[in-house]
């Protein structure tokens, strides 16, 4: 069974860190072979995100119990909704919060505040709290980037016209997927954004060939984010991936458009 | 065993995602505001433009928002992704493509993950099919829905889905994987 203790330094000498979603390290003990992994924290240096980024790293090394000083609301909904037990208020080093876990002396401290029904109810609302902070945050992400986008396609609408677009979409269903494909796979970013453009492109005129090869390899493709994806899985897994999502999902895009053609008369 | 990296500067505006978030938006009003001082009917134009568009989708955006409350508080992407890693077959395709369906947040937060998964063994299918359902976003349907109609919708998402999953096994079959990595990058 491995536990997790969030550090200040890369051993068990180092103190227990007071935030677990900014901590530098996540110190990964296998209490049944006694092995100590070290782990960078990637979430350490960033002003917004580091839970989830610390998160991720607890569920990802297979953990149990997460040891810390203190531990954000949401993050601690996201580990226990993953099964890892969250045991907080801690502090001297991480040595000493092992020693203490493993002679079951912070086990109390839990057992007196998720046992008996008030203790689920309180809980379960916590959840709901919890799930509209994370709502709301992901929503907010959304709006500066969409702002933007339609802003620009309000200058878009000043600037061009459907005559222009017509000039560039104007080459027959095979042509059209092809450029459409080709403009989102440059492109990326959260969908809603390819709706909004690939939407008012439609009113504008452009084909649902390019529109529907647009907004499919909005995300499927992504050679903006080709660079991480090399770094993260490899360079083969990353070309060959792309490679074959430009093609298959320009298919898909044809193929979407012919069928719904097909049912819409 | 110990895996350690170079600190990132905490100083670094850029690595700031709020502000990189806001420099598109505040470079768009920078636009605007020059074409305000010397074409100013063609700003106008262009914000009247950008205030229906807001306008018509404040409806979908509402609903965008209860149905990231919905799957919020009952999806667990995060544990579909670690499930999946040990997973083959059928049960394996299915749970990567839920996973990659109800994953939320920029790709980049689930790199780590991923690349955790495959070094401890998850298939290249499963993760290549994981990206590819990406694309298909249940809280953003209203929006696609209110711009396109349910129908085309409807058929979109399913071929993609399909798509990913045909994508997910033509990258398994050329790109081989043996103790955790990748052939050709050995």
């Amino acid at each position: 069974m491995k536990i997790a203790v969030s550090a200040d330094g890369a051993d068990l000498e180092a103190r227990v860190a007071q935030r677990f979603g900014l901590s530098e390290y996540l110190l990964i003990v296998d209490l049944g072979t006694g092995d100590l992994e070290t782990v960078p924290n990637p979430g350490a240096s960033q002003q917004r995100g580091a839970g989830v980024q610390a998160v991720l790293l607890a569920i990802s090394k297979d953990v149990k119990t997460v040891l810390t000083g203190w531990c954000s609301p949401t993050a601690r909904h996201q580990l226990t909704a993953n099964g890892i037990e969250v045991i907080s208020g801690l502090s001297g080093t991480a040595r000493e919060v092992v020693e203490k876990y493993k002679k079951g002396e912070l086990h109390k401290q839990v057992q007196a505040t998720v046992d008996g029904p008030a203790g689920r109810h309180r809980i379960d609302r916590d959840a709901i709290r919890q799930a509209a902070r994370s709502s709301a945050r992901q929503f907010a992400s959304l709006l500066p980037i969409l702002i933007g986008v339609v802003l620009l396609i309000g200058l878009f609408n000043a600037f061009v016209s459907r005559e222009f677009l017509a000039s560039i979409f104007s080459g027959g269903p095979l042509l059209d997927t092809l450029r459409g494909a080709c403009f989102g796979s440059i492109l990326a970013g959260n969908p809603i954004n390819s709706y909004v453009i690939g939407g008012e492109l439609l009113k504008h005129g452009v084909s649902l060939f390019a529109v529907t090869a647009l907004i499919i390899t909005w995300v499927t493709v992504g050679l903006v984010q080709l660079p991480a994806e090399i770094a993260a899985l490899g360079r083969k897994f990353a070309l060959v991936r792309t490679a074959i999502s430009f093609v298959m999902f320009t298919g898909v895009a044809a193929i979407t458009v012919f069928l719904f053609n097909l049912v819409a008369g | 065993m110990s895996s350690m990296k170079k600190a990132i500067p905490k100083s670094s505006l850029w690595k700031n995602r709020p502000v990189r978030m806001l420099l598109f938006p505040a470079g768009v009003l920078v636009a605007y505001g020059i074409l305000f001082a010397v074409m100013p009917e063609k700003a106008s134009a262009g914000l009247e433009s950008s205030g229906n568009i807001i306008l018509n989708m404040l409806v979908p955006l509402t609903l965008v928002f209860v149905l990231m409350l919905v799957l919020n508080l009952f999806l667990k992407p995060a544990q579909i992704v670690k499930f999946f890693g040990s997973q083959a077959g059928m049960k394996g395709v299915i749970l990567s493509a839920g996973a990659g369906i109800i994953s939320t947040g920029p790709i980049y937060a689930w790199y780590p993950l991923l690349k955790d998964l495959r070094e401890k063994g998850a298939a290249n299918t499963f993760v290549a099919i994981f990206l590819g359902n990406r694309a298909v976003k249940p809280f953003l349907l209203p929006i696609m829905i209110s711009y396109f109609g349910w129908i085309y919708v409807l058929i979109l998402t399913v071929l993609t889905v399909l798509g990913s999953v045909a994508v997910g096994y033509t990258v398994g079959a050329l790109v081989k994987v043996q103790n955790g990595l990748s052939l050709v990058d050995k």
